[in-house]
């Protein structure tokens, strides 16, 4: 990084708790249930984009998007124990949408990553490296060697047009938007 | 995901060739082995990555790690072959930032 402070206004998204969204609308929508199996996480993944087209799916970009909120549903929310289930609804037409629900308590420390990843942007834009560095991981109370702490960053990008929770925290509405094939800028990023 | 150590013994910076997934399941053991190699005395190391076709956020954060431990000691990570959708997940998590790219 350069010393100058970079001229671009800071702006920085958040995750929203909003029950009512019409992300949450899964009417029209195929479902599929899985048990909470922590080494399967990939392979539901590689199941529920089986009907995908191949326009949607960016290399293997799509896959590790769905597999990162599959993993924090099975490891997060219902702590891999097996009698839980995570249940998937999935819709491929002209855009790609998933709502993903798990049995868990909810994501309780959702406000604490609003603040954590604000803190972040910031150290960011101040070009300040060594701010940067020691939030570059989100670390929650169970966090361990198999969470990386940054999958919620990028989710917050990729998925274009938003990230939603629901009042309890343990379901996730995202849809993914494309143009002509390719996915539009983050400008339509996390519409109410 | 398969890793071979191929820094020359003689500079105290390290060198790892990577192929694979570089996921959840196998980024964990991958940060303990090249962490380990920090600690045990590279100053600074350069990861192989033109063999990696999936990156993760399990994967992020062992680049991160590592780009932490070595900071700490003065040092940088520096990452060679990135494939393009590994690029993306580094650019969509905002690190590219904090690592050295190599041709
Ligand atoms: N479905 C969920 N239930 C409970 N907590 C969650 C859920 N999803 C995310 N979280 C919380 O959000 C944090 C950040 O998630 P993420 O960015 O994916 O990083 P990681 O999974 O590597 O910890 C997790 O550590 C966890 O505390
Ligand atoms: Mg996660």
């Amino acid at each position: 990084m350069s010393e100058a402070r970079s001229a671009k206004p800071l702006i920085v998204r958040k995750l929203i708790v909003d029950e009512r969204n019409e992300l949450f609308d899964a009417r029209a929508m195929r479902s599929l249930e899985f048990v909470s199996d922590f080494s399967r996480i990939r392979e539901y993944a590689a199941v529920i984009l089986e009907p995908c087209p191949d326009a949607f799916k960016e290399g293997s970009l799509l896959e590790q998007q769905l597999s990162e909120i599959i993993k924090n549903g099975i490891k997060h929310g219902n702590r891999c124990d097996p009698s839980k289930r995570l249940r998937v609804w999935f819709d491929f037409r002209k855009r790609v949408r998933f709502i993903v629900e798990d049995e868990g308590e909810g994501f309780a420390g959702l406000d604490d990553w609003n603040d954590f990843y604000r803190r972040r942007q910031e150290a960011l834009h101040n070009q300040d490296l060594d701010a940067f560095l020691a939030l570059a991981s989100y670390r929650g109370p169970r966090s361990d060697d198999s969470d990386g702490g940054n999958s919620l960053i990028a989710a917050l990008e990729y998925w274009n047009g938003g990230m939603i929770y629901n009042e309890a925290r343990n379901k996730v509405g995202v849809v993914r938007w494309y143009t002509g094939g390719s996915a539009h800028g983050a400008e339509r990023s996390t519409t109410r | 995901m398969e890793w071979k150590c191929v820094s020359p013994g003689d500079r105290p910076d390290g060198e790892i060739v990577l192929s694979g997934d570089f996921d959840l399941y196998n980024a964990p053991r991958f940060s303990a082995y090249a962490l380990r190699g920090i600690a045990d005395g590279w100053t600074g190391l350069t990861l192989d990555m033109g063999g990696v076709e999936y990156l993760d956020s399990t994967g992020v954060g062992s680049i991160i790690r590592l780009s932490q431990a070595l900071r700490a000691k003065g040092g940088r990570l520096r990452v060679r072959g990135l494939n393009d959708t590994p690029r993306r997940v580094l650019k969509l998590s905002n690190i590219l930032p904090i690592i050295e790219e190599i041709r």
